[in-house]
């Protein structure tokens, strides 16, 4: 059926809640830069919330009723919101002089909102600090969901569809509303920890000023919560030259890489949860797996003279490669020499990601820990004797069955993901970068992790930008929205 | 006379190898980011901008960043061109070369523009595998000034109708529903 009016105020209603949404969020950094009496920036941001108001207000002005939003709609709606709020979030970017383009700018858009950490900025040093917030609050923003922003506000009737549309999992709580308001209480609270713990650090082990102290901490505990991966200063988490900041940082880019379920268990049990959770345990296995290649890859390129140097390099690239955040520790020149099993254990920790229901990306270490589990008990139907029962169940919070429809679904997804990385690596291929920095770094922008070798850069064809743009849109989503939004253009074109 | 003429060119050959050597030869940040490990444990020198912040830490040294790009002379605030993401090296120093420092760059300040001599250290044990230069000797070439953006009166005049626009939209649209 080709969609009617209907539908498409139906849309349009719940697009325009959300952008007055994002428009609200808009005053933040507005006031950031009125108090900072950071004129230029002030302009921009202004602009950018007049945008999202008009946009916002007109779409919810057409269709003044609220509309019941059934499965498809929920997902044109998840999808769109995910493509235009970046667009008019680039706004600032593009008149802040630190963008070749306009493309470039909503590259970094994306890139901020879907938690990747991919940057095409120049002259980021010199960047005015509310621009700087507002890249990482756009990190707060997409990481926590901006579509659960908006069920905290006003929830409708929509509200399921949106919320699994937004790659989300199962509820913690009863309700979508009462999900999502722990989801953003669990932030805020990690926001005041981190807040206390980066900025007493920053104030005094690195010894800067505490005003600037507490500017660093906000945006990397944005950025590391949310497993974003922009950072304040051109050398990421380089910059501060301590390991005791960068294990302060590491805790929360843990954190970001959890479930909020396992979030939830650890506020209010059952704590076991976290020994018998199928995920945890295949989270945890893969990290150290990752981090135990590429030690030993580190350790036969021969580049560190020390085993602690080379430990405390391999451990945090390993951590924000497989929680999906994104910084480092040494220039993106140096990681490119990152050969051999040190690259195999760093593109596999990026591309199996963090948790579901996370704000990492990737694969996700459920379906990772299904696809493994359903390949054993294959394994195992072979080798028992005919009629012998296996035990198709696991541990997710409650006792499970990995049914064949689930096995299939996980298999699926995660097939998808691999056609996606392979995608991104053929149009770089094709540009010709080497297979290894032109797999790194799709893998990079497909999984949401925002390490890069180099390759991401303002002097790349800008079809390759356009498809680390997707990579990283559909990574975030995780198809099903993606193909919903196709399904329905498709729809009318075709008006079937 | 031939015996002159030849020792003068020997003199002139001599100071000409030995010359750059005695006077330092400045290395770009971008060789020793790309080629760390061909200078480690040289002496080298490092021009560029002091920029971010200065951690003054309680062993008495002094950390911070040099920038060695286009935007070190002329940041993209001050109208310079874009040339691609920053380049910089960290620093360390004694605390006592940073006491009369200027301010740190950033987006108010171009930071003041030094010639930091040390020895790099690439991948230093000592420090966890961090790559930095150590600094001995700091030379200001050119202090640091104040950079201004100044206001976009056309995004601020455009913004302000637009969020009146959509205010009277969002109010006319609560008018509406409210009768609903």
């Amino acid at each position: 059926m080709r969609p009617d009016a209907d539908d498409f105020r139906a849309i349009a209603f719940y697009l325009g809640r959300i952008f007055l949404v994002v428009a609200v969020a808009g005053i933040l950094p507005l006031g950031w830069a009125a108090i900072g009496r950071e004129w230029g920036p002030f302009s921009s941001f202004l602009l950018m919330i007049g945008v999202y108001g008009v946009l916002g207000a007109a779409m919810v002005r057409v269709c003044p009723e609220e509309q019941r939003l059934d499965w498809g709609h929920g997902m044109v709606v998840v999808a769109t919101t995910w493509l235009l709020v970046p667009l008019v979030g680039a706004i600032p970017f593009v008149l802040s002089g630190h963008f070749v383009s306009p493309l470039d700018a909503y590259f970094d858009a994306m890139s901020g909102i879907t938690t990747t950490g991919l940057t095409l900025v120049q002259d980021l040093d010199h960047l005015a600090p509310s621009l700087n917030f507002w890249r990482h609050l756009l990190h707060f923003l997409g990481g926590q969901g901006i579509i659960i922003a908006a069920l905290v506000m006003f929830a409708g009737g929509g509200a399921m569809t949106l919320y699994y549309g937004e790659a989300r999992d199962d509820l913690v709580l009863p309700s979508v509303r009462s999900t999502a308001r722990f989801i953003w209480s669990a932030a805020i609270v990690h926001l005041v920890l981190g807040l206390a713990l980066l900025g007493t650090l920053a104030w005094v082990v690195l010894g800067f000023s505490w005003q600037r102290s507490l500017f660093h901490a906000l945006m990397l505990l944005f950025a590391a919560f949310d497993t974003g991966g922009f950072s304040p200063q051109s050398t990421s988490v380089g910059y501060y030259h301590s390991a005791i900041f960068e294990l302060g940082v590491a805790v929360f880019m843990v954190a970001g890489a959890l479930s909020f379920g396992v979030h939830f268990a650890l506020w209010r049990g059952p704590r076991r949860e976290l020994l018998e959770n199928l995920e945890m345990r295949t989270i945890i296995a893969s990290f150290l797996g990752t981090l135990a290649v590429t030690a030993v890859g580190l350790g036969a390129l021969g580049l560190y003279g020390s085993a602690v140097g080379l430990g405390r390099q391999a451990y945090f690239q390993v951590l924000s490669a497989h929680s999906g955040t994104g910084f480092a520790t040494v220039p993106s020149a140096e990681l490119a020499r990152w050969g051999g099993l040190a690259f195999g254990g760093m593109a596999l920790a990026m591309a199996l990601g963090g948790m579901a229901s996370s704000t990492a990306g990737g694969v996700k270490a459920l379906r990772v820990g299904l696809t493994i589990r359903a390949i054993a008990d294959e394994i195992r139907g072979v080798l028992l004797p005919h009629g012998a029962v296996i035990d198709r169940t696991y541990h997710q919070f409650q006792r499970r069955q990995l049914t064949d429809q689930l096995a299939k679904s996980v298999m699926t997804a995660s097939l998808l993901y691999v056609a996606l990385y392979l995608l991104g690596t053929g149009v770089a291929l094709a540009y010709g970068v080497p297979l290894q920095a032109a797999l790194f770094e799709s893998v990079s922008a497909a999984a949401n992790v925002g390490l890069s070798v180099g390759v991401t850069d303002a002097t790349m064809p800008a079809l390759l930008k356009v498809v680390y743009i997707a990579q990283m849109w559909m990574g975030r989503l995780e198809f099903v929205a993606v193909f919903a939004m196709v399904g329905f253009l498709w729809s009318i074109v075709r008006g079937k | 006379m031939a015996r002159l003429l030849a020792a003068v060119s020997v003199a002139v050959i001599v100071a000409g190898i030995a010359g750059p050597a005695m006077a330092q030869a400045v290395v770009p940040a971008r060789d020793l980011i790309e080629n760390p490990a061909n200078l480690d444990g040289d002496v080298v020198t490092v021009e560029g901008e002091l920029i971010g912040d200065y951690g003054f830490r309680s062993d008495g040294t002094m950390w911070t960043q040099l920038n060695d790009d286009s935007y070190a002379r002329r940041p993209l605030v001050d109208g310079g061109p874009r040339t691609g993401a920053n380049v910089g090296i960290g620093i360390r120093m004694p605390a006592r070369l940073a006491e009369d420092l200027d301010p740190p760059g950033g987006y108010r300040v171009r930071g003041p523009l030094v010639q930091a001599t040390g020895v790099w250290r690439y991948h230093d044990p000592a420090r966890g595998g961090e790559s930095y230069l150590e600094v001995t000797e700091l030379v200001v070439v050119e202090s640091g000034r104040a950079l201004d953006e100044g206001a976009r009166p056309v995004p601020l005049i455009a913004g302000a109708l637009l969020v009146l626009v959509a205010a009277w939209t969002f109010l006319s649209y609560r008018k509406v529903r409210d009768r609903l």
